[in-house]
Parts: C-alpha cells; structure tokens; sequence
C-alpha cells in the first residue's frame, strides 16, 4: 500500500518539479510552460469541487504541467465566471462550471461579461441526468399519480431544492411548465439539505443526482420516479419523455470553458488532455467511484450545445418571471 | 454491533493509521495557524492524497488536518488577537488579553485541553448514541433553526459586552451588513450601491482580522510600548490546578457544543458563543472575562471542538454532508468505495467503527503534539515589538490577499480596522456585530425557507406544526432571565 502511495506521490513530485523548472527556464515556448490555474465559481467541498481534484491529480500526466484548483464562490457564480472571464487569454486561466452557470443566469440578470462572447469551450467532463424522487412510503407510487396529484392541489406539493435557478430548480421549473402544474418550490442551501428535507417529511418530492441518491435507492428509503432524458437509467423507471416532458431537460453539464480569445493550439493542446484523460484507467476507476460518468465533448460541438440551451432557458426564464 | 466495534477497534490500532494522522495533524494545525489560509482549503488540497490510500489510513489523515486546523486557528486568535475563522472569535477576547500579560503560554495550553476534552468527550458520546442523534437531526427544519438562531443572537447580544443597548446596536449593524449583497433566497441586490464587488457581501475573513488585529496593532503603537520585558512574556505552563478549576466549566461547554452539534447549520461559532455566554452567566465574577480570564478561553475552544462529533451523524447514518468539512469527507469516502447512508453500517460496520475510534485517537494524538509545539509558538510574542508589529500587519494584509486573491479585500481590511478602532474608543464592543454578520444570513435564509414552506405565513406556521414552536416557548423564559439577570441581577456586573 505504501508503495503505490510512494509512487504516486513521487509522480505528483516529479511532475510538480518539471513545472517549475520549465517555469524558470524562458526558452522552449510551447504550451504549457508553467502550471494551469482552474479556477472554479462554487464553494470547496461541493460535486464540481471533487470531480475538479479527481481531475487535477491525473490531468498531469497528459499536459506535463501541474493544474491548479482555485475556488472563487460568490454572487452565484458570478466572481469566478468574471475572474475568468478577465484573465489573459493564454490557456493558463480556465473556468470550471455548469451549464446553468454558464447558459441561464444571462436571462435571469445583468452580467458583468457575456458568456456567448467571452468564452469557448475546452471540454464538457461529464453529465449528470436529474431524477424526481420521493419516500419510499409516499403516497405517490408513480409519476403519473405526482403528476395527478400536483394538478388537483396546484401548490400543495412541496418540493425542496437546491436554491434558485440552480441544477434542481431549472429541472423543476421546466417539468411544471412542461406539465401545466404547480409545485411550491422551497429553497434549500444544496442538494444535500434538499435530500434531508426530503427525509424528514418537510418535503414531499426533491429531484437528485442518481450518484447522490444511490445509498438510499439501495437502502429502499428513497424511490424514484422519472429520471431525465430519452433513455432509461434504471429498466423499471420512466424517462421525462416518457412522462410527457418536452425538450432536452435535467441533465447537468460540468464544462471547462477558456477565455474567447484562447489560440487554436493552446486549445487543441488542452482538449487532447481531456480526450486522453477520459481513457486513463485511474481516472475512470475513480470517477465511477464517485458515481460519475466520463462524456467528454470538446470544443464547438459543445459550443453548439450552448448555444441551444441559451435559447431554451431564455423561454423558460421569461415564461417564469412573467407571471 | 459489538463484534464490529471491537473489529474496527483493531483495524484503527495501526501504525500507518497513526503516522498518517499525525502528519495531518501537524500540517492541519501549521496550515490553521496562518491567517487567510483555512483548514477547509488545506483539506480540499490534500484530498487527492487519501485517494490512494487505504480508507483507514486516507480518512483518518483526512480528520487529522481537520482537528489541527481547529485548534490551529487559536494560535493567531491568542498571540495576536488575529481570528482566522469565526469560531475563534470567543477564544480570542480572553485569549489575547491573556498574552498581554504575559501568559501566552498558559492561554494556548488551556485551549489545547480545553479542546482536545471536548472533542473527546464528544466523540465518544456520538459513537454511542450515533442512532439516537440521527433521528434527533431530522428534527430540525427551517422553522427550528430560525428559532434556534434567533435565540442564539439574542443572548449574545445580552450577554456579551458591557452595555447591553450598545450590543444590541452593534448587532443590528451587523445584520445589517449581512444583508449587502444578493438576497440568497430571490437573487435581488441589496444595499450594494451599484458595485460588482459588493454582490457577494462583504467577505468574512478580511472583517475579522480588520475589526480584531488592526485595532490592537494601533493600540501598540499609540501607546509605545518599548519597555516590555521579553524574557517574562512567554510565561509559565498550564497547571493541574488551574485545570481543575475550569473542569465544570470545560464540561458545560462540551454539553453546549455537543448540543449544537446535533442541529443542522448551526456549527462551531455559534457554540463557541453559547459555551462562552453560559460560563461568563454562570460565573461569580463576570465581571473578569473579556479581561484575561482561563475560563473564557476554556469555554470556548471546549465548546466548538465539541461540535466535530456529532456533524459526522448525517455523513455516516444519511450521506448527507452538513457543512463544507464533511463535504469533503463525503467525497474522500465516496472515492473508497464507502457511500456513506443508510446501509454503511450494514456493509462496512467494522471499517466506519474504525474511523470513528481513529477520531478519538486522534485527539489523543494531538495532546501531545500540540503540548510538544506550543512552546514553539507562545516564543513569538516574544519577538521585539519593534519587529512583531510590522510582522502582525504583515500577517494581517498577506492573510487577507491569499484568503482569495481579491485586491478589493485589502481595501475591507482597512475600512473595518478603521472602524475596530473607532469603535473600540468608543466603548462599543465588535463581538456582537460580527455574531450578527454570520448569523445573520442563515436566519435570514431560514426565515425565507419557512415561508416558502408556508405558502406565505410564517408566523401561523410556527405556532401551529411545528417544534420550531416549542423553541421559542422555551426561548423565551431562558432570555427573559438573561435580561432580567443582566439589568438588575448584580450590580457587580461591569
């Protein structure tokens, strides 16, 4: 055990060496010379915080310089985003979000930068589908009865979440809208404390990451009963299109975004990271471990996906905050 | 159960275990000590290390820079009256006038026992009744916690400083400044005046070491202090008698913290407030704390370490982490193959036993390297003035800018060491602005919560459905006495 550990360790050594060696040596100007800062917008601690230092303990090895994690919460999102958004387009300042970040807080307020402008996308990590859960004793055996219910007592439904036009909220939001019915939706600081509502029968429905719901899926205290997307995740439980949810709902997307101005090599050098770290057998062992997938997208075919969750989120904004 | 126990006790007794933890411990408490960087920064650097090390030996490391940090963030808040988190706060009034005479030593003694009993005593009391407490948790709603906030305020307000209208203004200042920012439940600006800066409120970390360290610094400088005799400044260890004097008081503060331990969202500096308050109400002189007094110190640092037991309750009985710390831990143990929830025990009984008896160990651990490195720390005090001045500013400045890298910090940095020292000649104590400023947002939030639950009528809400309700029937009785206690208990009361 010590061994792999020792190994390890040296590697971290050796690679954290060579940068700063290479860092003080002003010849060989090829990308990267010097350590990557990644900065993300969210507080430590949280899912885009352990997948970020899954990803900066192996990425290393791809790029021969050490990446570093900078958290920067604060205004939603919005201190980190625009650090970011600020810094020398030099491949050496990337940003590390989520496509609610990212794509749907333009529509809600003034921001200090436009995400379609001032970034590109690197790599779009991993996804995460959402899922509408409810006690294992609730009254609510299926969708279709939630849906029923939710329809007869507009209102009357609590559904706890993880604050506002955040990853379980949107979901919610489009899922009524989707629907035609009314949840009354109740803040909650995180996903965590939204489960524990759930819990402790101050909520009747939440919605999860399957990765964060999987113990007490197994445990038979929680059941779900949709979960986002075209397919299915588990054999027995419906998909929101199956529900009858329209449009490409649920899934959260953790994107490593690049200043706009960023040179097509430096770029191309930091996807072919990404590419090759999706294949990496530790990285993969660990990610599952986390409950995570690996679904790596780079550069304009994710830009392309931004572009189209804009315009859905700009619909659903203005639809919420007209009534 | 017992079986497992007493397998997981086996599995905690190893070398590496202990080796590994005590390296955490060491570099949690270094990492602590130094203003801006925080225990919960050093935990999310050195988590990819436990991921390639066994769960008995990657967890326990992990607890081991937690533990350090805590006790770490004293050294400043004592030596140099620098409050690195809010829950040094309490430690550092007693604790700093404790250096100023000269007993630097005994005051970081005291909050080493003082903590590492609470932390114990706690931790031991969670494994037993880990059960019990889970089901307790999920007592606590939004409702709850606004009642359990709102009773805390208030108490600090009528218990700390020596004037309590001035506390109560002090207070409102300060949830007043909670308030700059963006509103956490509708996402509205508020008091902001237009700045980009302002949208994420004034950050902690920059107000407590403004409002605490600047105004000390000027305070040494205005009165010149040349002539201190350095030799006599370290001063002489803790003893078994002082100790004993302050056992009833340590015990009362492991309660309180272990108490608010078991609520969700409360933490650290709210315990640290209430073990303080009580000890100071239950004192026949409290008239000395805030002035040097060992009991104060004692109260403190025995009531926040005490919380650390009973947080791990929703990690490992529900998989849901409640503050920034056990998100971490969260993630350390998702990244073993453990999924803390409902059925960790019935899976891993031996493995989680283990880790909770290597927390207990732990602290075992750091009694001694923490009495082995306080002589190493209560030396600088001992530093010529002259030196030590520019050194704390130095501290002061840099610790604010690596806290996040934000220029515009240093400029808080200023205005509220301005404002510590009008204050502080104006007689008006900071302590309660500073509880206002980070209760402040959290009752806010519940408050909000419990509308939203309510469609709209929070009050008819509690009074009705809730044990929120019966928080503040007993509330009120305890704070009515506090007051009434206050204005003409004893005159003595300064």
């Amino acid at each position: 055990m010590f061994t792999t550990f020792a190994k390890k360790s040296l590697a971290v050594l050796a690679v954290t060496g060579t940068a700063i060696a290479a860092s003080m040596s002003p010849a060989l100007a090829e990308y990267p010379e010097k350590p990557i800062t990644m900065v993300i917008p969210l507080g430590a601690g949280g899912s885009h915080d352990l997948n970020a230092r899954v990803i900066t303990s192996i990425i290393p090895t791809y790029l021969e310089q050490a990446m570093i994690v900078r958290l920067t919460p604060g205004a939603g999102g919005q201190k980190g985003t625009q650090e970011v958004a600020n810094a020398p387009a030099d491949g050496y300042t990337l940003l590390f979000t989520h496509n609610y970040i990212d794509m749907l807080q333009q529509h809600v307020e003034t921001l200090p930068y436009d995400p379609a402008e001032d970034f590109v996308t690197v790599a779009r990590v991993n996804f995460a589908p959402i899922a509408v859960a409810v006690l294992a004793d609730s009254p609510y055996q299926t969708m279709d009865d939630l849906i029923e219910a939710s329809k007869a007592d507009p209102g009357g439904i609590q559904m706890a979440h993880s604050g506002n036009w955040g990853a379980l909220f949107v979901p919610a939001a489009q899922m009524m809208k989707s629907l035609g019915m009314e949840w009354n939706l109740v803040p909650y600081q995180g996903g965590g404390p939204a489960l524990q509502a759930l819990l402790s029968g101050d909520a009747d429905v939440t919605m999860g990451f399957p990765s964060s719901l999987s113990s007490h899926i197994d445990a038979g205290t929680v059941r779900i009963l949709a979960t986002a997307g075209p397919e299915r995740i588990y054999d027995d439980i419906p998909t929101f299109t199956e529900v009858g949810v329209e449009g490409d709902i649920g899934f959260m997307h953790r994107v490593v975004l690049a200043p706009a101005d960023t040179p097509e090599d430096v770029l191309a050098t930091l996807s072919e990271a990404f590419v090759a770290l999706g294949e990496d057998r530790t990285f993969t062992r660990m990610m599952g471990r986390l409950g995570e997938n690996i679904e790596i997208i780079t550069g304009a075919e994710y830009d392309a996906m931004r572009a189209e969750q804009s315009v859905a989120y700009e619909a659903l904004v203005a639809d919420l905050t007209s009534q | 159960m017992f079986e497992m126990f007493a397998e997981g006790f086996a599995m905690a007794m190893r070398l590496d275990t202990m080796a590994l933890m005590s390296i955490g411990l060491f570099a949690g408490m270094l990492v602590g000590s130094l203003p801006g960087f925080t225990t919960l920064m050093a935990m999310a650097i050195l988590l990819p290390i436990s991921f390639f090390l066994e769960p008995i030996v990657g967890i326990p490391f992990l607890l081991g820079i937690y533990k350090g940090g805590i006790f770490g963030g004293s050294v400043p808040a004592i030596l140099i009256s620098m409050p690195g988190t809010g829950a040094a706060v309490a430690t550092s009034r007693d604790g700093y006038k404790l250096t100023q005479q000269g007993k630097s030593r005994k005051a970081l003694d005291m909050a080493l026992f003082a903590s590492v009993w609470g932390d114990t005593s706690s931790d031991m009391f969670t494994i037993i009744m880990m059960f019990p407490i889970a089901v307790l948790v999920m007592q606590f709603g939004p409702p709850e916690l606004f009642a359990v906030l709102l009773m805390s305020l208030v108490i600090i307000a009528a218990t700390s400083g020596s004037n309590p209208l001035k506390s109560l203004i002090m207070m409102m200042f300060g949830l007043w400044l909670s308030f700059i920012g963006t509103d956490p439940l509708g996402g509205v600006e508020r008091f902001t005046f237009g700045l980009f800066e302002l949208k994420s409120g004034i950050p902690l970390l920059p107000m407590l070491i403004g409002v605490f360290a600047l105004p000390e610094v000027a305070s040494v400088i205005i009165r010149n202090e040349k002539s201190r005799k350095l030799a006599a400044l370290v001063g002489e260890r803790l003893t078994f008698a002082e100790f004993r004097r302050c056992l009833k008081t340590i015990c009362r503060s492991t309660a309180i913290g272990t108490g608010v331990g078991i609520v969700p969202g409360l933490g650290q500096i709210v315990a640290a407030m209430m073990g303080y308050s009580a000890a100071k109400n239950a004192s026949d002189h409290p008239e000395t704390f805030g002035e040097g007094e060992l009991e104060g110190v004692a109260a403190a640092e025995a009531a926040n370490n005490a919380v650390n037991g009973p947080t791990m309750v929703p990690l490992l009985t529900l998989g849901i982490p409640g503050d920034n710390v056990t998100a971490i831990l969260l993630g350390a143990f998702v990244a073993q193959g453990l999924r803390p929830g409902p059925q960790l025990f019935e899976e891993q009984g031996a493995t989680v036993f283990a880790i909770l008896v290597a927390m207990v160990i732990a602290n075992l651990l750091f009694l001694v390297i923490g009495y082995l490195s306080i002589p190493m720390f209560s030396r600088l005090v001992t530093i010529k003035t002259s030196i030590l001045i520019p050194l704390v500013i130095m501290f002061a400045f840099a610790g604010t800018y690596v806290f996040r890298s934000d220029a515009n910090d240093l400029l808080i940095l200023v205005a509220f060491g301005v404002f510590g020292i009008i204050a502080k000649s104006a007689r008006f104590d900071v302590m309660p602005m500073v509880m206002g400023f980070i209760l402040g947002p959290s009752m806010e939030y519940a408050f909000g919560q419990t509308a939203a639950m309510s469609g709209g009528n929070p009050v008819g809400f509690f009074v009705t459905e809730r044990i929120g309700a019966l928080a503040v029937l007993l509330a009120t009785p305890v704070i009515g006495y506090l007051l009434w206690k206050r204005l003409y208990g004893s005159p003595k009361t300064t």
